[in-house]
């Protein structure tokens, strides 16, 4: 043969994996562009509009939207000026803390100055310094920015009001030190990581809050966990089918078939999803897991390789197998987590790309033989399977169902730098009343005043703190008014002392038609358009008024109101979906029980498919009561995996009548999954590597139970030799 | 006649070449700088064309900026503070410019511009370098985009000669005069 002629050979074998590799290489450049989300629980949405709204409507005045703030009064000259060249070089724009409003809307609020202070405002010799102050100011290079505030505001209202609102909680931010400044988009994580690090460095002499360093910290995590997970689960993964079937081209298809499923899993949540969670990508680090699997199951089923009987029968094992670990995603699908969404899309993404991949593979995958093992089996009746599910239920009823509770903190990660932080600003805003605010709906043609009086005849709220405290009485705005009725004549004094310096400047003389008494929702609502937060607001077709919970009660929220705070709002949130994934996952359970009574028409082989979850349930309800903790969403995320996973073995051996080949398959795809799975235990990702330890425990529980225990089926043919089938 | 003019434009002396590196190597570490500066300004606000008198200071640490006529007023700059002095010595505090970026930008270009640092004057504006002259203009999205146009002028020796800064409602041309400056000294060459 000459070369030309075997290179052909060659070329025409490989054509298939060559048009994978071209499909690859399609797929990855499509995907190139995907934006990673960091944080999984930014994107929650409450279901109830009413909700939803006003913890949005209030989050957009957040002072933690898109901007952080640093204290630095500590630093020296030369380490702030390394900070700030950090922060210029990562995007950040320095920002005002409170954010210089319209002059009319400040000017409207002018009745809070008292009578005494506007007259002072409005006394000649107070106008006379004033001029002065603008004609010095005046001759500094580019003064003329200044002189088109005094055009605006000639007598300096704004600056007196927002003097006075800063020392309330409702103009807030009056901490002289603290910086704040505008986030970059979009964010850059490694400039922005730098600006993190260097904080970090300077601690405790900085202090520094906002969103983008949970980020941060979210994104290492997730880099991290990707690359470590990955590698670890791949390496074992190989290793392992290397040692059951000593083929190094199956590792190779292994190898490529992960890539392709890697590559079709994020392809389809791209499909759905503008951005993608990078936890979820380093969840599709597990798919390895699944695709070995899968690759188990469907081996050796060529025609040539086996009896008929025994292909059948295996069949009827894939199918079951394949059939409960979609029905299990299907359901993940109609929950309302997006992150739980996108995971389980890219698991069935990840699995159908893996599933076509294998097609041009049909014969090498037939041809497959695996080792099998001696391993030692208790028999046991049906009856005995439902007796063993029956006391499990018991015992979970025994030992009490977990409580289902997710908290945001579980849910993203944060290093103890970010909880120290985080206690410093939380005692900050504890200060103003604005640690944990809940928004209280006020019936109609209720004063805000008579809306909050029974949450602090009750000890919920505390008057002194709340900016309605310093809402003037009725007589002394009308003082306040009176002096300012000079208003227009001082405006006239005060462009006289001007033109006597030579600046000529034309102020209104009129102040804003706006102006008047101030009753307590004009006055909430004003002070929210001035100030960084919204202290009123009308959603649903009802007034609400926000206040602060009292330190005694914190973290209950009284009923009819509604928390606007993003970690009680998440908290319930993450609870919320916790529930509603805990039945979807009860109504999968009952879709697959159907499916699998159809499929193996027999209750006690149903009973023996389910009866590792009914051990693995009762496990974990005893570990949750010894641990004194509760469920969360990704344990439930977990129990979905267990299913979708782990009732595969029992599923498989009890299809194939527990014949060494279906034992030997479920050893090699159990001890991948425990692999796969137990690789997660360390993630720094919270939500990995509680992934991790719930699909361990249930995927250990089911395989130590498929391998070891064996239904003996009354008139049932003897499972093994039947058939002659080779082992 | 024409030959006479001729003679005398091409007697004239060139436009000294300006670069950064010129620039930084005569302007770099400045320690103490003192200059007389008239100033005039025109515009919106101004009744007629405003020429004062001003005494400069500054050192890194503190500018002072003191008009001598024809209205007496000192206002210094020290960090991201403003104050006034009054004719009667009284300190009017303008607050921390913290609070606000813009008049932080503003004293810290103010500061950057009377020195010719140009890393600092770079922070918000692009540099054009021309014969004599070095025009700056802002940033996209600086806080200091009220200035459309700075021109600095410079002296044979790259001394500073003039400033124009050019804002929507304002012209102010700053004419320097017995500039005098105390610098570190280079840092020695490394021994071969």
């Amino acid at each position: 043969m000459t070369a030309a002629a075997w290179a052909w050979s060659a070329l025409r074998r490989a054509r298939g994996t060559l048009a994978v590799l071209a499909g690859v290489a399609a797929l990855a450049f499509a995907l190139r562009d995907t934006r990673l989300e960091q944080d999984p629980v930014r994107s929650l949405t409450h279901p109830d509009p009413v909700r939803a709204a006003l913890f949005d409507r209030y989050q957009q005045r957040s002072r933690f939207q898109d901007r952080i703030y640093v204290e630095d009064a500590g630093l020296t000259p030369d380490e702030r000026a390394r900070l700030d060249a950090a922060l210029a070089a990562a995007g950040y724009a320095p920002m005002p803390l409170l954010e210089r409003p319209a002059p009319d809307v400040v000017l409207s609020l002018a009745p809070l100055l008292p009578a005494a202070d506007l007259e002072r405002l409005l006394s000649d010799e107070r106008l006379g310094a004033r001029a002065r102050e603008a004609a010095g100011l005046a001759m500094l290079p580019g003064g003329d920015a200044y002189l088109a505030e005094l055009e605006r505001d000639p007598l300096g209202l704004g600056p007196a009001v927002l003097e006075r609102l800063s020392g309330s909680s409702g103009g807030g931010g009056g901490a002289g030190t603290t910086r704040a400044y505008r986030s970059p988009l979009p964010l850059r994580y490694d400039s922005v990581g730098a600006v993190y690090d260097l904080l970090v460095s300077l601690t405790p002499r900085v202090y520094f809050i906002g969103n983008d360093f949970f980020s941060v910290e979210n994104y290492r995590a997730a880099n991290h966990d990707i690359v470590l997970c990955s590698i670890l689960s791949l390496v074992f993964n190989l290793a392992l089918f290397y040692v059951f079937t000593g083929r190094w081209s199956l590792l190779g298809l292994l190898l490529l078939g992960t890539v392709v499923s890697g590559l079709t899993g994020l392809g389809a949540v791209r499909a759905f999803h503008g951005e993608v969670f990078a936890v979820v990508l380093a969840y599709t680090s597990t798919f390895v897991g699944f695709n070995n699997e899968s690759l188990v199951h469907l081996a050796g089923l060529g025609r040539g390789a086996a009896g008929p009987g025994h292909r059948r029968r295996a069949l009827l094992g894939v199918w079951s197998a394949i059939g409960t670990t979609v029905i299990g995603f299907l359901v993940l699908l109609l929950g309302r987590s997006p992150m739980v969404r996108q995971m389980a899309i890219a698991s069935l993404g990840g699995m159908f790309g893996f599933l076509l991949f294998l097609v041009p593979y049909r014969a090498l995958l037939g041809g497959i033989r695996f080792r099998s093992f001696r391993i030692p089996e208790l028999p046991v009746r049906g009856r005995t399977v439902a007796i063993l599910c029956a006391a499990c239920a018991a015992g979970l009823a025994a030992v009490g169902v977990p409580r289902l509770a997710t908290h945001i903190d579980e849910f993203r990660f944060q290093s103890p730098v970010l909880d120290a932080q985080l206690a410093h600003f939380s005692t900050r805003l504890d200060a103003y009343g604005l640690d944990d605010v809940i928004a209280v709906p006020a019936a109609p043609a209720t004063a805000a005043e008579d809306a909050l009086a029974p949450l602090v005849a009750a000890g919920t709220v505390d008057a002194a703190r709340h900016p309605l405290a310093r809402l003037p009485s009725r007589e002394a705005q009308a003082e306040s008014l009176r002096a300012l009725g000079g208003y227009g004549a001082a405006v006239d004094r005060f462009r006289a002392h001007l033109e006597a310096t030579g600046l000529r400047l034309a102020p209104a003389r009129d102040l804003p038609a706006a102006i008047g008494p101030l009753d307590g929702w004009t006055y909430l609502d004003r002070l929210g358009a001035v100030g960084p937060v919204r202290w009123s607001d009308d959603v649903g077709g009802r007034r609400w008024v926000m206040a602060g919970l009292t330190k005694a009660a914190a973290g209950r929220v009284p009923e009819g109101a509604v928390s606007v705070s993003p970690r009680p709002h998440y908290d319930a949130l993450l609870t919320s979906f916790s529930r509603e994934l805990g039945w979807l996952f009860l109504a999968g359970l009952a879709l697959m029980a159907v499916y699998l009574v159809y499929l193996q028409r027999s209750a006690a082989r149903v009973l023996y498919v389910f009866a590792p979850l009914f051990l693995s349930a009762l496990a974990f309800a005893v570990y949750a009561r010894l641990a004194g903790g509760s469920i969360h969403i990704v344990h439930v995320m977990g129990f979905s995996l267990v299913i979708a996973l782990a009732l595969d073995y029992s599923a498989v051996v009890v299809s194939g009548e527990h014949g060494p080949v279906e034992r030997a398959k479920v050893l090699l795809t159990g001890l991948s999954t425990l692999g796969t799975f137990g690789v997660l235990l360390l993630a720094r990702h919270p939500v990995l590597r509680a992934l991790g330890a719930t699909v361990t425990i249930g995927c250990a529980a089911s395989l130590a139970f498929a391998l070891l225990v064996s239904l003996r089926e009354d008139g049932a043919r003897s499972a093994r030799g039947v058939e002659g089938e080779p082992p | 006649m024409i030959a006479a003019v001729l003679a005398l434009a091409l007697a004239a002396p060139d436009a000294p070449a300006v670069t950064a590196d010129g620039l930084r190597a005569r302007h770099g570490g400045v320690r103490r700088l003192t200059a007389d500066v008239v100033q005039v300004k025109e515009g919106k606000y101004w009744a007629r064309p405003f020429e004062s008198r001003v005494a400069l200071r500054y050192t890194p640490e503190r500018v002072e900026w003191e008009t001598l006529a024809p209205v007496r007023a000192l206002a210094v700059i020290q960090g991201d503070a403003l104050w006034l002095v009054g004719p009667d010595g009284a300190r009017r505090d303008l607050g921390p410019a913290a609070g606000d970026p813009k008049l932080a930008a503003i004293l810290r270009f103010v500061r950057a511009l009377l020195a010719v640092d140009l890393d600092g004057i770079e922070r918000d504006f692009v540099l054009r370098y021309g014969p004599g002259e070095v025009t700056a203009t802002p940033r996209p999205g600086s806080d200091l985009g009220l200035f459309r146009a700075v021109r600095l002028r410079f002296g044979p020796d790259l001394e500073i000669a003039s400033v124009e800064l050019e804002t929507a409602d304002e012209k102010t041309r700053l004419r320097f005069e017995r500039v005098q400056r105390e610098q570190r000294a280079p840092a020695p060459a490394p021994a071969p």
